[in-house]
């Protein structure tokens, strides 16, 4: 058991698209490094395909709700819900999105301005490209476990997605992890 | 930390109540409350304890099995969410009086905010109205730990207890450790002398049974237990206090108030400066402690989701801060960012030093446009939007929609939807709407639409009393096999049983002849143009001499409940040059799947959202969506 690292996540997205799932696993992941790990989750009404955020704390903490700026890390499923939630981050945070097109010039000043780290990854191209759209999100995962700033380690995070996946999934689910890792090696 | 699972909420609690011995649990769903039933189901059999559990048609018919369990000496729970209490308040209400044998605890989850509720209210005012404790969890094990506390409670001074869980609580995660606890103390019965079997319920009229006479003596004793545990629960450890002894100001919190003020004052620098008094259970407010803690601060904060349930029951309401005094927002969810700016405002006013809370990028955000919250929608390839899309175009526009509560409540957008008030409400509105109609000698049409599960939860006594007094309107019971909103629960209709074991079907159909209706057609929800005609006739029907209510039950399964359209159902559809850009499939099917082109001449269709339902091809005029092959070319 290593030192917990003390952090607050934000993950946006739109109904359908993985943002439970991925919030999940990474606290899952959390819990197998023996930090203690605090999720939020949407549900009802609110899942059926509108905006979605849930939230997620490491480290000691009582709620896992994110006072607006004070996140750490805001991973969105979906480019405008990144913009939306894009005031969340703390300074010296960091956005990572699934995102087909670049990042406003607008955008990348205020960012810029208020000292926040913009990184995307296409990461329904990834899963469109392993014939399962609904592997993004494991592809978003994938790219954040290759970033400095991932809450937890990536190799923890597919070992326990490892544990997770049923069998049938699992070939998948690690292909799409991969393909993310891949996408953030190759923009190195 | 072997077994330690993250778990949500609602699981844990369905652990706690597997761990403390429950014998018979039953629940509707609803959100926030509905995955408690299935973790109960899912616990008893992983750690083999012999737990009946079942999805009750309705939280009142819960709440009397339950209430039955533990007057017959078995723990029970019922597990509700907050307005499905109001179903249930009958029962429960005249059960504080009676009291229980065994333990009985109401799992009751609110919906500060709402995320997905009619009412922000509290239930914890409930308890105080009904007369029954109330404890109130600020974090998912804690939740399992009140099951066991919620227990020897109710077991203690025998009336029922509730645990009362917001969203934050029941939807939040932790983990939790799945293990058996060590036997509890339960309720057991004494060994028959003669061998022969007891019976579960003592002979007790003056209790069970108990007329007027006796329910002024079971108040007394009422009011008594309530004294007692008020007492009892300021000696208990599951308050928190924390901070100095006596400081200028103090704060008392719950639930997942509690929760988030904890997390802020770290971040402001004052979680030893500021005296803070956790209150596990609201009602009855343990006044001896509440009174020692308010004496030594100058001024009191008082922190709490939904209502101002512990304010109100201060004696001494003079220096105190809440949502009485406007300090808190009346209405709305405690979140990190109303209770920061609650905080700020108590420490400057006390004139106490604090860090600065973190500056969001809010004001440097406001140059950059940002799309919309996106607002939820029917599922691509769902039947209840052929079914709104027909009948919008089926009735003239002087129509009265009366709506339910499910995932058809979102008709609204396709105007199908004018009221939505309660479960089975589109059934009695659509009645009382006829009435001032008819009254005037107006002949606007009146439709009501209302899911399956909804229609068997509270929609039947609405349809019989309209045969019975002759409402004359359009009822459509949009049947989906599920009750999808709240995550797939088998209705009575399925069969199916809480565990997946099959009990018997109950017709919808049946139902509908047996309360007296002499018109009803049934209909596959897709097909527009059969929806759209029986609509009429049913009209028609209505405004016969000797006609009355009609129904339509328009079918097609949930997509969701069967992950996915069945491969006989698919059909691919492209756009053809046809396509003129007027748009009317954008706007008035609204399939997410459908929109225009950036330049707004031609309708595209988004492929990663298509489920290949070919419902389109019924909806444009010009012909321009065309069934294709999906290996490609025109069919």
């Amino acid at each position: 058991m290593s030192a917990a690292r003390d952090c607050r996540i934000v993950v946006a997205g739109l109904g359908g698209q993985g943002v439970l799932f991925c919030t999940r696993l990474l606290a899952e992941t959390a819990l197998a490094m023996g930090w203690p790990a605090l999720t939020s989750e949407t549900h009802g009404m609110a899942q059926r395909g509108g905006s979605v955020v849930a939230s997620l704390k490491i480290g000691l903490h009582r709620s896992a709700l994110v006072l607006s700026g004070s996140a750490d890390l805001l991973l969105s499923l979906d480019q405008g819900e990144a913009c939306r939630n894009l005031s969340s981050l703390a300074p010296g945070g960091h956005c990572l999105s699934a995102a087909t097109q670049p990042w406003s010039e607008q955008l990348r000043a205020v960012a810029e301005q208020a000292g926040v780290g913009l990184h995307s990854v296409d990461a329904a191209g990834i899963a469109l490209s392993l014939g399962a759209p609904v592997l993004a999100n494991i592809a978003l995962l994938g790219a954040l476990g290759e970033l400095p700033f991932a809450p937890v380690p990536g190799d923890q995070l597919e070992r326990v997605l490892r544990r997770r996946s049923p069998p049938r999934l699992l070939e998948g689910n690690l292909a799409a992890l991969a393909g993310g890792r891949r996408a953030v090696r190759e923009q190195r | 930390m072997a077994n330690c699972r993250l778990l949500m909420g609602n699981e844990a609690i369905g652990l706690g109540l597997v761990q403390f011995g429950c014998r018979v649990a039953a629940a509707y769903p609803g959100t926030p409350s509905s995955e408690v039933l299935p973790a109960v189901v899912r616990f008893a059999r992983q750690l083999q304890q012999p737990t009946y559990s079942e999805w009750s048609v309705n939280e009142r018919v819960a709440a009397e099995t339950a209430i039955a369990a533990a007057w017959a000496g078995r723990r029970a729970a019922c597990i509700m969410k907050q307005v499905g209490l109001n179903v249930a308040s009958d029962p429960v209400m005249s059960a504080a009086y009676t009291g229980v044998r065994a333990g009985l605890v109401l799992v009751v989850a609110d919906d500060p905010g709402p995320h997905s509720s009619q009412t922000e209210q509290d239930t914890r005012l409930f308890g105080l109205f009904a007369k029954i404790p109330v404890l109130d969890p600020s974090s998912p094990e804690e939740a399992r730990r009140m099951v066991g506390t919620a227990f020897e409670i109710s077991e203690r001074h025998q009336l029922p207890v509730i645990l009362r869980l917001t969203t934050r609580i029941a939807h939040g995660r932790e983990g939790v450790e799945v293990v058996l606890p060590e036997p509890v103390p339960r309720f057991e019965e004494a060994e028959p002398e003669d061998g022969k079997q007891q019976r579960v319920l003592p002979r007790d009229p003056g209790r069970w049974a108990a007329t007027p006479r006796h329910r002024y003596s079971l108040h007394v004793q009422l009011v008594e237990k309530l004294r007692t545990i008020a007492e009892e629960a300021a000696a208990s450890s599951d308050n928190l206090r924390s901070g100095p002894e006596c400081a200028p100001l103090g704060i008392i919190a719950a639930g997942h108030a509690f929760a988030v003020t904890s997390d802020l004052l770290r971040l402001l620098g004052c979680s030893e400066s500021l005296p803070m008094l956790r209150v596990a259970m609201p009602h009855p407010l343990p006044l001896a402690l509440v009174q020692d803690f308010q004496a030594r601060c100058e001024r009191l904060l008082v922190l709490e989701d939904c209502d101002a349930t512990i304010e109100l029951q201060l004696p001494d309401r003079r220096r105190v801060h809440g949502r009485l005094d406007g300090t808190v927002p009346a209405a709305g969810e405690l979140d990190p960012e109303a209770l920061l700016a609650v905080l700020l405002a108590a420490l400057e006013r006390a004139d106490l030093p604090h860090e600065r809370p973190p500056q969001p990028l809010q004001a440097l955000m406001e140059q950059v446009s940002s799309p919309p919250v996106k607002p939820p929608t029917l599922c691509p390839g769902c039947g209840h939007r052929t079914t709104f899309y027909a009948l919008r175009r089926a009735f003239p526009k002087n129509t009265i929609f009366t709506g339910d509560i499910g995932c058809y409540t979102l008709g609204i957008s396709l105007r199908a939807v004018d009221t939505v008030l309660a479960m089975g409400a589109a059934v009695g509105m659509a009645s009382g709407f006829y009435r001032v109609l008819a009254q005037e000698g107006r002949q606007d049409p009146v439709v009501g639409t209302i899911g399956d599960s909804t229609f068997l939860h509270a929609g039947i006594p609405g349809l019989l009393n309209a045969v019975y007094v002759d409402s004359r309107f359009v009822l459509v019971i949009l049947d989906n096999g599920t009750t999808a909103m709240t995550g797939g629960q088998p209705t009575p209709a399925t069969g199916i049983r809480a565990d997946g074991t099959m009990g018997k079907q109950v017709s919808i159909r049946a139902l509908v002849d047996a309360c007296g209706v002499q018109f009803v057609r049934e209909i596959d929800a897709r097909d527009v143009r059969g929806i759209r005609a029986v609509a009429r006739q049913a009209l028609e029907y209505t405004r016969q001499p000797d006609g009355g209510p009609a129904v339509i039950i328009a079918r097609y399964p949930c997509l969701v409940a069967n992950r996915g359209l069945p491969p006989e159902d698919r059909q691919r559809v492209e756009v053809n040059e046809r396509c003129n850009g007027c748009e009317l499939c954008v706007t008035d099917f609204q399939c997410p799947a459908l929109s225009m082109d950036e330049r707004q001449e031609v309708v595209l269709i988004d492929r990663m959202l298509c489920v290949d339902c070919g419902a389109c091809l019924q909806v444009c005029a010009r012909k321009a969506f065309v069934p294709v092959d999906p290996e490609g070319g025109a069919k």
